[in-house]
């Protein structure tokens, strides 16, 4: 939303690694292990990505809604904050934010249309009232900057642009882990370029040295990326199909530990 | 809401009423700004969250309005309503101008001077951190008469920006401090909108009297050709490409000094570098600041 990341709120909320990533002890006490939890934010990440389609919103309102989600469980627990309500109500909240607003009928209608589940299923009153829980546990914080602007004019600068379409796919998957909460944006938009040119080849060390970046938060923040694409091929072991019915087996049965609606 | 008290009805704000209340704990005042949600099925205004989320941004600053507080709260119909606290400040640039004006009397110059210095500060402050205000008026800048700290608020209007600059709507700022660029239909505006409007509220506070007291886009426009001179291609390049250009009644440029006929030359220089035609030439706030007018005020206070 706004022009300058080192002074905004964005900045102030960055959190430690430690800081992510811990299930609240509410959940805890229903069971929930730290691989649901994760889990569960990666299912749900992707949930907001399936319902922005349908309602057609700009990139940056999809990676400000899935911040807003990864926020909030930072400090919030899953089972007084549905995350199948906190969802769409981040895409909500992220669409007036950035100035797209969807209105709330519509996300409505396109998740009763995706959705046969009828735990994911909301009316408007329901959105309504998540939207001012969700602006407390936000404490009314809702700039939010992305790796997106940065990757372009890095890329440019790098004369590296033929690596666009995979460094951006890059930055699109880095929304299924934190790193937006613990990471400066042109910090993730550089791993991802470090990433993309390691896989196709590209001698970059050169460039790297002349931005006097510290290259071990680079490499630190590709790490985590990294590790992020190994534990889904591990869970995958090839069978695409195999890996989708075990997985939503998995999240339908963290979701009811937390035994909600 | 228990915490606060309300104790009367200041104001009326873009989209809510203000009070002035107690904080019930530490006898705090605060000025309540309560936001009532709409009747309609959208929740949250996003001209409330734009606000919101500007103002945590942006309160840091001494010369920006401090959001104290957000508070829900319930109205007797159960409709959830918005509170945002801020800090209570006595009065407005536009009471405080009038005031003057009633006893057909001048504000003193150093006051001026200090009120303008603390404006481009403030102004230099959001231009710096990405945010436009576009709605600047002598009314949305508060002040605390005892110590002349001067304070720029509702931000409601304003939005950040971002580079290269995208089409906003341009039915926002109040006529009189309308920028000719908006006023001739440009989409692509900056920050130059908002220092036109601190040149407009300058030549105020010096006169009392509004600089350009328009009641129409277009009579607007002729008060501003009338003492500028109307603007052609070789003092502002591209004009004519502007969507509600056409040709108006010619007129030549006056000096500046028979508008503010008791400013000094410094000032007369500031001021005719704020009200420039063409936005790209019209000085920063950040320049501003640094422009001769203010030396002799002691900046370490403000």
């Amino acid at each position: 939303m706004a022009a300058n990341f080192w002074t905004s709120s964005h900045y102030k909320q960055l959190l430690d690694p430690e800081q992510v990533d811990v299930v609240n002890p509410i959940d805890k006490e229903k069971g929930l292990t730290p691989e649901e939890f994760k889990l569960i934010k990666i299912h749900m990440t992707n949930h907001i990505w399936r319902v922005a389609q349908q309602v057609k919103v700009r990139q940056r309102v999809i990676a400000t809604a899935v911040t807003y989600f990864r926020r909030v469980y930072t400090r919030k627990s899953m089972t007084e904050y549905d995350p199948r309500l906190v969802a769409p109500t981040c895409l909500y909240l992220a669409s007036k934010a950035e100035e797209s607003t969807v209105q709330a009928r519509l996300l409505v209608f396109y998740i009763k249309k995706m959705c046969p589940d009828e735990k994911y299923r909301f009316e408007i009153k329901d959105i309504l009232e998540m939207e001012m829980k969700l602006l407390e546990a936000l404490d009314y914080y809702l700039v939010v900057f992305h790796p997106y602007r940065a990757l372009l004019q890095l890329l440019q600068d790098a004369n590296m642009t033929d690596l666009t379409h995979i460094s951006w796919g890059l930055v699109n998957d880095t929304y299924k882990t934190d790193l937006i909460l613990i990471y400066p944006p042109h910090m993730i938009a550089l791993a991802c370029i470090y990433i993309a040119s390691v896989l196709k080849d590209k001698e970059t060390t050169a460039w790297f040295e002349e931005l006097r970046v510290d290259m071990n938060v680079v490499k630190n923040i590709s790490m985590e990326i990294l590790n992020f694409y190994e534990s889904r091929i591990e869970a995958f072991k090839g069978i695409p199909e195999a890996y989708k019915s075990m997985t939503e087996e998995k999240i339908n049965a963290a979701l009811n530990k937390l035994a909600m609606k | 809401m228990d915490a606060y008290e309300k104790l009367e009805k200041v104001g009326e704000g873009t989209y809510g009423k203000v009070y002035k209340a107690i904080e019930k704990n530490t006898g705090k005042i605060v000025a309540l700004k309560k936001t009532r949600l709409p009747e309609d099925e959208e929740g949250v205004p996003p001209t409330t969250l734009r606000e919101v989320s500007i103002l945590r941004m942006l309160s840091i600053d001494p010369h920006v309005v401090r959001l104290l507080d957000l508070k829900q709260g319930q109205n007797k119909e159960g409709k959830t309503i918005l509170y945002l606290v801020f800090e209570y400040m006595d009065t407005d640039l536009k009471k405080y101008i009038k005031s003057f004006r009633a006893n057909h009397s001048l504000i003193p110059s150093k006051i001026v001077k200090t009120l303008m210095y603390q404006l481009c500060k403030g102004i230099a402050f959001c231009h710096g951190h990405g945010v436009l205000h576009r709605d600047l008026k002598p009314h949305n800048l508060l002040m605390d008469r005892k110590t002349m700290m001067l304070k720029i608020a509702d931000l409601g209007l304003s939005r950040a920006f971002t580079v290269p600059m995208k089409k906003y709507t341009h039915e926002i700022l109040t006529l009189w401090y309308r920028a000719p660029e908006v006023l001739l239909g440009a989409t692509h505006y900056s920050t130059p909108v908002d220092i036109w409007s601190v040149g407009c509220i300058f030549a105020e506070l010096v006169t009392t009297q509004p600089l350009f007291a328009g009641d129409s886009e277009l009579q607007q426009l002729l008060h501003i050709f009338r003492l500028l001179g109307t603007p052609n291609e070789q003092v502002w390049p591209g004009l004519s490409k502007l969507p509600n250009w056409h040709e108006y009644p010619q007129w030549t440029p006056k000096n500046l000094s028979t508008a503010v006929p008791t400013l000094d030359t410094n000032g007369l220089d500031l001021l005719s570098k704020m009200l420039q035609y063409e936005p790209a030439k019209r000085i920063s706030a950040k320049k501003a600041m640094e422009h001769p007018y203010f030396d002799e005020l002691n900046k370490a206070y403000l």
